[in-house]
């Protein structure tokens, strides 16, 4: 079949620059450029696009590298990994694995706001439908997180970094330092919190639907009116977005 | 209704994109229908598809796909198409468009739009796969001549047609509509040298259902299909030309980089209405271009 011949040799001139030679031949000359120059126009846009998605997706980790190890990267990162999607709405989602150190973890966090953008939003519990739990099944009871949730551990303070960024500031890359974020989305504005050792314990145990008497004690030595504002803030924050009893 | 499917004729409308989600929800903006690039809506279940349905409730919209891959030899991604008839069905679109082109092959896409060898061999395999999505989505598709940069050398035993000879005889045999991207038109021309008033006079007007028109970006040695900035003069005369052979049909300005404020998209837009044809227009002047800079220079960068 001629013309899967003829996708097979463009594709691959366009993706890795196999036999550009062959354009020569292949295809015409225009009014103005050569068969290769007319080829490179594709070839330069399919790596141009690719980049300017994974630029979207990833705005502070390009601040972070700066323009040129930025583009450097995402070079790298199309050569790996050619979109297979009709939508590129997933792309970016393996930059993590091309980083190390603060960089993966900024790219963690950055992918967690894309994801969370493309989850669902569900109706929020309130704390009314919390209070209506019968007393008696209370400590058995277990909340289920909202879709539009992500609980990051990273192993460097990517959070600081990234609302310094959004702040306007040029803040120097961080020392290692462990960090916990919360990523989720209210309605259509995506919120990101930071969070305490206690705060992230107690959390991770409700999202992953640990009963609440159980979870709301890993928060150990803090005074029980701090936990207890924590857990409102997070509910009202639309956090969860139901409760079931034990 | 000019076209032979039916298809109502929207008035001039916008490609919708997010950086004006915000205004259009909270100012409700008359404007006649939006387009929108369906797979900004695919693949997700989340933001997008909240604003969608927030702006298809309130406006007429058409949908515009950029990874049909109509033209590739590998085969109909069956879970694209049912993705795509379901977003059809949620926002009540009016219909759905997409390219003569393809985006990949070994199920890699390039996200662009590559370019078919117009081979009888490549217009016997589009038609066959034309009209099988027409079958899946129930409704005729629209397909978009698109700009293009390369063309494929003729052999001796697969002699290469003209784009509009290929998109006619296209649009006959697989019983389709027409997308005609005037602004493609124009880019082609000048890319590959034709005369694009060739282009227009070969169409079979009766399939266009909706016209584009768009800026472009000039190199000088050959013009980029950017999307960015007014449409230029030469592109709004070809659209008169156009209209006045497709009569009342559906017109849309796209602008995807550097988009300004929706007033000054939006107004942009608008200009299309000076150039329908004389029964359709509103009362104005003669010559819609009348004091402007442009001048019209050919593909071949002569005065015609």
């Amino acid at each position: 079949m001629k013309l899967r011949e003829e996708q097979l040799w463009f594709a691959g001139a366009v993706m890795t620059g196999a036999a550009h030679e062959e354009a020569d031949h292949r295809l015409t000359a225009g009014p103005k450029l050569g068969p290769r120059e007319r080829l490179d126009v594709y070839r330069h846009a399919y790596v141009a696009r690719l980049i300017e998605c994974l630029a979207d997706d990833y705005p502070v980790l390009k601040v972070a590298l700066g323009d040129d190890a930025f583009d450097a990267l995402c070079r790298a990162y199309v050569a790996r990994f050619p979109s297979e999607a009709p939508s590129l709405n997933a792309y970016g989602r393996r930059m993590s694995e091309v980083c190390t150190g603060f960089e993966a973890d900024l790219a963690r966090l950055e992918w967690a706001i894309v994801e969370v953008i493309h989850e669902p939003s569900r109706t929020p519990m309130t704390l009314e439908s919390l209070a209506a739990v019968p007393e008696e099944a209370w400590a058995g009871a277990h909340l289920v997180a909202s879709p539009a949730l992500r609980l990051l551990t990273l192993e460097y303070p990517a959070n600081d970094y990234f609302q310094a960024v959004r702040d306007g500031h040029a803040p120097a890359i961080p020392a290692p330092g462990a960090s916990a974020t919360v990523v989720y989305r209210s309605g259509l504005t995506v919120w990101r919190m930071g969070l305490t050792p206690p705060m992230h314990r107690v959390l991770a145990a409700l999202v992953g639907g640990e009963p609440l008497e159980s979870a709301l004690a890993l928060a150990e030595g803090e005074p029980p009116e701090q936990v207890t504002a924590w857990f409102r803030e997070w509910v009202s924050s639309g956090l969860f977005v139901g409760v079931e009893a034990g | 209704m000019a076209n032979r499917f039916g298809l109502p004729d929207l008035g001039v409308g916008l490609g919708l994109r997010s950086v004006h989600y915000t205004h259009i929800v909270e100012a409700q903006p008359e404007v006649d229908w939006f387009e929108i690039l369906s797979e900004n809506y695919m693949q997700t279940a989340g933001r997008p598809l909240e604003w969608l349905d927030a702006i298809a409730a309130r406006y007429p919209v058409v949908m515009h796909g950029v990874s049909l891959s109509i033209g590739s030899t590998d085969p109909l991604d069956r879970a694209y198409l049912t993705e795509l008839r379901a977003l059809r069905d949620r926002t009540k679109a009016r219909w759905v468009s997409d390219h003569l082109c393809w985006t990949g092959v070994s199920g890699k896409n390039t996200h662009d739009l590559l370019p078919m060898p117009y081979t009888e061999e490549a217009l016997r395999h589009v038609a066959e796969r034309v009209r099988a999505v027409q079958d899946f989505l129930g409704a005729p598709l629209a397909l978009e001549n698109p700009s293009t940069y390369v063309e494929f050398a003729s052999e001796p035993r697969a002699p290469v047609m003209r784009e509009w000879e290929f998109l006619a005889r296209l649009a006959e045999e697989a019983d389709c509509a027409l997308l005609l991207d005037v602004n493609n038109v124009f880019v082609s021309a000048f890319n590959h040298g034709f005369d694009p008033r060739d282009y227009l006079a070969a169409l079979p007007f009766d399939r266009v259902v909706q016209m584009h028109v768009a800026g472009h970006t000039h190199h000088g040695t050959h013009i980029i299909d950017s999307h960015i900035g007014p449409v230029v003069d030469d592109v709004w005369r070809l659209l008169g030309d156009a209209w006045q052979r497709a009569g009342g049909t559906s017109v849309l300005l796209e602008w995807d980089a550097e988009i300004p404020s929706f007033e000054v998209t939006h107004a942009e837009a608008l200009r299309a209405k000076a150039f329908a044809p004389a029964s359709l227009r509103e009362p104005g002047p003669d010559d819609p271009l009348a004091g402007s800079r442009g001048t019209f220079v050919g593909p071949r960068g002569v005065k015609p």
